[in-house]
């Protein structure tokens, strides 16, 4: 039918106009979306969990001597909100933000400090200061070790085994 | 469940020729010596009908000392799987190839030579998916190579290729109807296109040699829903469910009820994207925008129950993320009445346009024998005459509670191939409607669960575009081998046919109208010699 | 810039899942042509160019020549997490890692690019992609700054 195509126009006339004037009005976005993530800073204590969660490496922690830091990069996210999942505090929560774009690189970045507690045996930098506080008041520990850093905890636990073995008090007094 | 009798024909196959076999679920897994392989594929797949749908290389020289290479068929009358394995010595492994009688396997058999190093006797090779001035010794799916190791790259872009009699034809890489970049040089004899010669895999991203160094089996999931855009959840569904068959995980049921409601979303939403593209290739762009307005609601409705428009990662080994409650449900069933009879009004205005009518009917013809010898998927199969249909003949997820009908026709051209995929989104509204209804209580993802090492699941998963493969072998956290074939994979070597003595300017409708996703097609790497080389089609139908 | 803006589209070995969104903001649910954004098919009426996926090694030297191909002032809009930061593969053996090493491929061989804006989001959503086109042209102002928090 030649005049078939035509109806086109009637269907066009009973929609109307569809388009959302935006950023002059509101979006349609649902409330389930998945936007950005954002960490607190209060909460945050630095144990690392997101970091092996997270598939593109968007979440790294840095290290240095006095500091571990939790780097959150927006421009590799995929928004999948894995670490909000496995985040043992809560200190992760997603949000419903979109408008991301800039020009500047360095502004994609979201960097959290923590401070690092020392070994009290040799003196190097270990965990955070609030990740040791977390363990120590969710678990029950054994005081010789929490204080200390992996090496020197199996030093100790292995002298004191032989300790045990060899049973001589001289190597206790040591 | 296979019948018995059906399996037993396979395990009995095996013995006659030397080999081993045994039956675990719905799979049959056979092992021979590599001197009996032509033998044993050619049985299966010219006297008991089955489809070829992939080949695997496997470096096992960590856990047996030996390379091997599977071959995949699957029995769509009897619902099982066949994997067919053979081992290969030594470190430069020789195999023969099974092209002469399964004329599917050309692809497949390049990749594994690309990537791993496997020879193969019988036929002639070239580099198929890695560029041409990668070095020549360095394998990346081989256990000691490195994932992260770049070597240098060229950057100076190579020549067009030449021909004395016909005029050539550069189809891409960057061009207004391709939305990826690939490469197709035509041959042309003043309108009618006379050869097709393709350079792709320029998508290449090295995903199986990444899930097997950097990630565990949760990431996993998130990797494989991007090595597509528009078929990822495809590719994650079908991934969970093959590590949960490997490590028989009982997964809760209102979890497969979920997932295979989205699998219909993505259904609807990727024929709707495909058939606007075909409009828009055709001239008729008021076709074009119509339709994208009616697929707004699918992204809507995609975005209500999973939590974004696109990628929608809700999938874990175990169950999924996210849940269905009663709002969600009336208003996913509203929107769906909606967009059935916008669509319905909309599509019975766009067929009867002339242009739409008179270009895509009898052009770009696939006939039977040449889609069944090469294995071809989907609407492209089903257009053409066979009836094959993964949701129906190997049931996975919950399509076993659904009936619904798969549309035929035998023409295979153009106009078949979009009526079977407007006909298959009015059968996906369908399904939808019903699973909803049927949606049953309880948890939606399994926490407590170990993944055994060493165990293999094999599974299909019907995507838009046709049957998506996964093979996965088990490793300590993370899969030792996964290999992915998606369906344009198996489609692509059909253009040559179809492409062949038509006139030059159907040939980008023809290339749209198999769907082409070559982001899914391309996600492996292969290494080329230092010539400057342009693919060759091996010759199908003489 | 004041002018209405024309793109030019590169994949340089997406999943697609951005180039499909690309062409969503076209359709009229979302409609660009507000804003004077049309899709051109040669780089060379181009005024900026959309570029998504990690820049794969296969397709290196084509993308050199695509944007060699626009004239000056040139303009480079990443899209997202394949764009930004190379994406869920920035390390593996078969892409180059994201925008900023293609630049400074770019650079050794003096193709001067004369300003690039991110757009984050995987896949980004077409309101984001209307977003960095508004803040291009001084409608709206950008909103994401670095964030430094001090933790104890």
């Amino acid at each position: 039918m030649p005049l078939k195509p035509l109806k086109l126009l009637v269907i066009a006339g009973r929609r109307g106009r569809v388009t959302v004037k935006y950023p002059y009005k509101e979006p349609i976005v649902t409330p389930e979306f998945r936007g950005e993530v954002e960490i607190d800073p209060a909460k945050c204590i630095g144990c690392g969990a997101c970091v092996k969660a997270c598939p593109p490496n968007a979440l790294e922690i840095v290290e240095s001597e006095r500091e571990i830091i939790l780097r959150y990069f927006v421009g590799r996210c995929i928004f999948c909100w894995r670490c909000v999942d496995v985040c043992p505090v809560g200190a992760i929560k997603g949000t419903r933000n979109f408008e991301l774009a800039t020009d500047k690189y360095t502004d994609l970045y979201t960097l959290v400090a923590h401070s690092r507690v020392t070994c009290e045996a040799c003196g190097k930098p270990v965990e955070t200061t609030r990740m040791r506080r977390y363990v120590v008041e969710k678990v029950q520990v054994a005081e010789e070790y929490v204080y200390l850093c992996p090496d020197c905890r199996r030093r100790v636990f292995a002298e004191r085994v032989s300790a045990r073995r060899v049973g001589s008090s001289e190597l206790e007094e040591q | 469940m296979p019948r018995l009798e059906e399996a037993q024909k396979y395990i009995e196959l095996a013995t006659q020729n030397r080999g081993e076999a045994y039956a675990e679920g719905d799979t049959v897994f056979i092992t021979i010596p590599p001197d009996r392989l032509v033998d044993v594929a050619d049985t299966i797949f010219n006297k008991y009908n089955c489809s070829f749908r992939v080949c695997a290389g496997v470096d096992e020289r960590p856990l047996k000392g030996h390379f091997s290479l599977v071959h995949l068929f699957t029995d769509d009358r009897a619902g099982c799987y066949i994997a067919v394995k053979t081992y290969l010595s030594g470190d430069k492994p020789v195999a023969p190839s099974i092209v002469s009688v399964v004329p599917a396997a050309d692809w497949c058999e390049m990749e594994a030579r690309d990537l791993l190093g496997i020879e193969f006797t019988g036929r002639e090779t070239h580099r198929l998916v890695l560029p041409p001035w990668w070095p020549y010794n360095l394998y990346p799916l081989r256990k000691d190579a490195p994932y992260n190791y770049r070597p240098e790259p060229r950057v100076e872009s190579e020549k067009v290729g030449h021909s004395p009699e016909y005029g050539v034809i550069p189809l891409g890489p960057y061009h207004p109807t391709l939305h990826e970049p690939e490469y197709f040089e035509l041959y042309v004899e003043g309108e009618r296109v006379v050869d097709v010669k393709y350079r792709g895999f320029h998508v290449h991203r090295g995903i199986e040699k990444l899930a097997e160094s950097r990630m565990n089996y949760q990431q996993v999931n998130f990797l494989a829903e991007r090595i597509c855009g528009i078929c990822g959840f495809v590719h994650s569904t079908c991934y969970a469910l093959a590590v949960e068959k490997a490590a028989k995980l009982e997964v809760p049921e209102r979890a497969q009820f979920i997932r295979s409601i989205v699998l219909e979303v993505e259904r609807i939403h990727s024929h709707l994207l495909l058939l606007g593209v075909a409009f828009h290739l055709l001239g008729y762009d008021a076709g074009f925008m119509h339709i994208w307005r009616i697929r707004e609601r699918v992204m809507w409705l995609a975005e209500l129950l999973t939590g974004s428009r696109k990628t929608y990662g809700i999938n874990l080994v175990g169950g999924v993320r996210r849940d269905i409650n009663e709002e969600k449900k009336q208003k996913a069933l509203e929107a769906l009445r909606e967009l059935s009879s916008d669509f319905k009004s909309f599509i019975e205005v766009a067929m009867s346009v002339p242009q739409v009518k008179k270009r895509i009917t009898g052009t770009g013809v696939l006939p039977r024998e040449a889609a069944v010898k090469l294995s071809v998927e989907g609407p492209v199969a089903r257009a053409s005459g066979i009836d094959k249909d993964a949701r129906r003949d190997l049931p996975y997820a919950a399509y076993k509670y659904a009936s619904f009908k798969v549309p035929v026709y035998t023409e295979g051209d153009n106009l078949a191939r979009v009526l079977v995929r407007v006909e298959e989104v009015f059968e996906s509204i369908s399904i939808i409607e019903q699973l909803l209804d049927k949606l049953p209580g309880g948890p939606v993802l399994l926490t407590d669960f170990e993944i055994p090492e060493g165990r293999v699941g094999v599974q299909v998963v019907e995507a838009p575009r046709g049957g998506d493969i996964h093979y996965v072998i088990t490793g300590r956290g993370a899969p030792y081998r996964w290999r992915v074939r998606s369906p344009t994979y198996a489609n692509i070597p059909a253009l040559r046919v179809m492409l062949k003595d038509q006139p030059l300017a159907d040939a980008s409708i023809t290339i749209a109208s198999i769907d082409p996703c070559f982001s899914c097609t391309d996600r492996v790497l292969v290494i080329r010699d230092g010539r400057v080389e342009v693919m060759r089609l091996a010759p199908v139908v003489k | 810039m004041k002018r209405s803006i024309w793109v030019f589209h590169l994949n340089t070995g997406s999943c697609n899942a951005c180039d499909i969104e690309v062409l969503d903001v076209l359709t009229p649910f979302h409609d660009a042509e507000r804003f004077g954004v049309k899709l051109v098919t040669s780089p060379r009426h181009a005024d900026a160019i959309l570029l998504t996926g990690p820049v794969t090694a296969e397709s290196l030297p084509k993308v050199i020549n695509a944007i060699e191909a626009v004239p000056r002032p040139r303009i480079i809009i990443a899209l997202g997490s394949c764009g930004c930061g190379g994406g869920i593969w920035h390390d593996t053996y078969s892409t180059i890692g994201g925008v900023n090493k293609l630049l400074e491929i770019l650079k050794e061989r003096g193709i001067v690019v004369d300003a690039v804006y991110y757009v984050p989001g995987c896949p980004i959503r077409p309101e984001a992609l209307l977003y960095a086109v508004a803040s291009i042209k001084g409608i709206v102002s950008k909103k994401r700054e670095m964030k430094i928090y001090k933790a104890e």
